[in-house]
């Protein structure tokens, strides 16, 4: 795990812009998280000099996020949405987040900002929800180009949109395990930057199972987990939760458990699941029969 | 590559490491039992005698009949032919084939359990030993003579079936990890050569001369049954006193090796996930450098470290040996190697149970479950409507396995240590001579349970 974190830590330091992000996990009315933009580690060059800053507020039971940026392509449309993790998970910021998990990929249940760059490469958005995004669970704001967007020269001409709940029908999410059949690899590459806000690292060299929100990520390159076969624990009759997240097409199978989920090239898959049988299970890729993490459930 | 042994390729759960907690208390009762039987020891040898009493005439004479036997020995052949041809026809899914879990799991766990208790299960049902009888007699109905045998080796003792124990063990959990080949049509094959082999060698040294001393199956089943409270001498089966017929085991050169070979095999497996992980990896990555092959490097490195095992284990038993030897009035050493190799079977049993006994409970069920009814795993046959039974692992908690483990390593070294004690008094008149011999077992005995527990807290490491 330490191992792990390291790795990610250090392939991804282009994302280390969480270094202002502030955690609160305790109720009330809490002061804005905040966190600063920075460029993804595959991010186009172009992309090098983006900065800007990202700032979520919840009040009243609702949620407000506000972004700005600059460094970006003069004219062109983006689109940022709220995700679960942290910029330095393997695909930054994880799966997005959701109001209802695995529900609609669409605002209101997931945070969207549509917004397009003026002349001078700046842009900013702002959105409000009506929910309150849980405490821990707002891990980072994630920037893309919004390939929906580019031609329409009405944008354009008004270089600074302010975009509240957009509905384009358009499907933007196109990782998740609802979309094998997407083009999951597009989306990532398309990301352009990521603020940190609630989903930075908790420090490398120490686990993040423990961290609200924070869910332990396995990745696969070419067939096996990176740093190794990783060790997930949890406590009988809690949730077994962690992530997959791979570079090629695989199922990932939990034995024991008998639990099973596609992950798409690229993608990344939550696994949620009530631990109730104790004792070390395997999580392994099921078609090239490779092991990836050893599932301890202890008493 | 992650390569796994055997266990992971049929049960899907493995056992949580005994937490350090229970480790600690596992060691201090070993050590308080320890210094207690010291202190408590009694004066005059208890186990030495069979203390048998024979059970009725009428039921040996049914159970001992040629009717029985001919068809407990037609039952242990057709159950070998039928695992050989489920692993050469059926599926290559290890979990889903009869023959893996029926070869590896019930019997070769099997057996040693519940021989333990009963006796001798296997000597009946051995399906080599039926056919070279039954071969045997039609040779003596042709050639109107009974065949002539040569004579074994009498130095050669049981060091082929401790070599064969360490062969067959070293399929299962070397050359068989998951994901390198081990998979049905392996172990069948490997049933077949073995079975061709022992036949050869039963027509050469006779079937009972084989059974006794170089048949691997005979040999180590049946001296988990010499713990057990059932036997049979002269055609008559007889009740025994538990564990008196164990005294007698030992008498044939290369016995030590055998039940030493059984703890440094289980060791093995117990420790190559946990405490000998970092040093396996080590040594395969240092024969990678040479120019090998992953695999061919980790069965290699797997391979040195099960011989470390095997020397390892002997080495501390022969300390033991030497130190007693020390002792005013002791026999040879030779005399006292093979005079305590019987105390080591409750140990050698004991490891078993530890290491081996929930994945015997899980995998039991699927044996009885799905393989009994689709036997080659091709999913068209249900044979006795039990395909759908699956394994069920919340059958025994993560607690429930851990005292088992530690219960059954502080039990083992009690046996143990008894055995040993009462075979002192035979061999130092002197009462306290046995004694002062004992403290050397003593610190061998606590060596082994002690390593024992501490394989369980760091499995799976």
């Amino acid at each position: 795990m330490a191992l792990l974190a390291l790795i990610a830590a250090t392939a991804l330091v282009a994302c280390g812009g969480g270094d202002s992000a502030t955690t609160e996990t305790s109720g009330g009315e809490n002061a804005p998280v905040t966190g600063q933009f920075a460029p993804v580690a595959d991010a186009p060059s172009a992309y090098s000099i983006v900065g800007g800053e990202a700032e979520l507020e919840r009040s009243g039971g609702g949620t407000t996020v506000a972004i700005s940026l600059n460094g970006l392509e003069p004219k062109t449309a983006y689109i940022a949405h709220l995700h679960s993790g942290g910029c330095d998970q393997p695909d930054p910021g994880g799966p997005h987040f959701q109001f209802e998990k695995g529900g609609s990929e669409e605002p209101p249940n997931e945070i969207h900002l549509r917004f397009t760059a003026n002349a001078a490469g700046e842009g900013e958005a702002e959105t409000t929800s009506k929910r309150e995004v849980p405490a821990g669970e707002a891990g980072s704001i994630v920037l893309h180009v919004d390939d929906s967007h580019e031609m329409t020269s009405v944008e354009a001409d008004e270089p600074e949109v302010e975009t509240i709940f957009v509905h384009e029908g358009v499907d933007h999410s196109q990782e998740g395990s609802g979309h094998p059949g997407g083009e999951p690899q597009q989306a990532q590459s398309g990301k352009v930057a990521c603020a940190d806000l609630e989903g930075a690292a908790a420090g490398a060299g120490e686990s993040t199972a423990d961290v609200e929100g924070e869910v332990p990520t396995v990745v696969v390159r070419d067939g096996e987990p990176v740093g190794g076969v990783q060790t997930l624990e949890f406590d009988a009759g809690d949730e077994i939760r962690f992530q997959v997240s791979s570079d090629a097409a695989e199922e990932i199978h939990v034995h024991g458990y008998d639990v099973s989920k596609e992950v798409p090239a690229g993608g990344t898959i939550e696994f949620d699941f009530p631990a109730d049988l104790e004792g070390i299970y395997e999580a392994e890729l099921e078609q090239l029969g490779v092991q990836i993490a050893e599932l301890r459930i202890n008493p | 590559m992650n390569f796994l042994p055997l266990a992971h390729a049929l049960a899907s759960r493995q056992d949580l490491p005994v937490p350090a907690w229970l480790f600690a208390w596992g060691a201090s009762i070993v050590l308080v039992v320890s210094f207690f039987a010291l202190a408590a020891g009694w004066r005059s040898p208890r186990f030495e005698q069979l203390h048998e009493r024979p059970l009725g005439a009428g039921l040996s004479r049914v159970l001992l009949g040629l009717p029985v036997q001919a068809l407990c020995g037609a039952v242990g052949v057709f159950l070998l032919g039928f695992a050989v041809y489920a692993g050469l026809e059926g599926t290559e899914a290890p979990d889903r084939n009869f023959a893996l879990t029926f070869l590896y799991v019930t019997c070769w766990l099997g057996f040693p359990f519940f021989s333990a208790i009963f006796g001798d299960l296997f000597r009946p049902f051995n399906p080599w030993r039926a056919v070279g009888r039954a071969a045997g007699a039609g040779f003596a109905a042709i050639a109107g003579q009974r065949a002539a045998h040569a004579s074994y080796p009498e130095r050669l003792g049981r060091w082929p079936a401790a070599i064969g124990l360490i062969a067959v063990v070293w399929l299962e959990v070397v050359w068989g990890k998951a994901g390198s080949g081990f998979d049905p049509q392996t172990v069948a094959t490997a049933a077949l050569i073995y079975s061709g082999y022992t036949l050869a060698m039963m027509a050469v040294f006779g079937v009972e001369e084989w059974c006794e001393k170089g048949e691997v199956f005979s040999v180590y089943f049946g001296m988990f049954g010499r713990l057990g409270i059932f036997g049979s001498r002269d055609g008559r089966l007889e009740r025994r006193r538990p564990l008196s017929a164990a005294t007698t085991w030992a008498t044939i050169p290369g016995s030590a090796a055998v039940v030493i070979a059984s703890i440094a095999t289980t060791s093995f497996d117990g420790g190559q996930e946990g405490a000998f992980k970092d040093g396996i990896e080590s040594l395969t990555g240092w024969i990678e450098d040479l120019g090998f092959s992953l695999l061919t490097s980790l069965r290699l490195s797997s391979t040195v470290f099960m011989l470390l095992c095997f020397a390892g284990v002997g080495l501390i038993y022969l300390l033991g040996v030497r130190g007693m030897r020390t002792v005013p009035g002791a026999p040879s050493t030779e005399k006292l190697r093979t005079g305590f190799a019987h105390t080591l079977i409750p140990i050698a049993l004991a490891y078993l149970v530890a290491h081996y006994f929930s994945f015997f409970v899980f995998q039991e069920q699927a044996q009885f479950g799905f393989l009994l009814s689709d036997p080659l795993g091709t999913g068209t046959t249900d044979l006795f409507g039990t395909v759908n039974w699956e394994v069920d692992y919340t059958v025994l908690s993560a607690n429930a396995i851990w005292y088992v483990q530690v219960a059954s390593l502080i039990v083992g070294h009690v046996i143990g240590l008894m055995l040993a004690h009462d075979r002192a008094l035979v061999y130092w008149p002197d009462y306290r001579n046995a004694t002062a011999s004992q403290y050397w077992m003593l610190a061998v005995m606590v060596a082994f349970t002690c390593f024992g527990l501490y394989l369980l807290s760091v499995a799976n490491g």
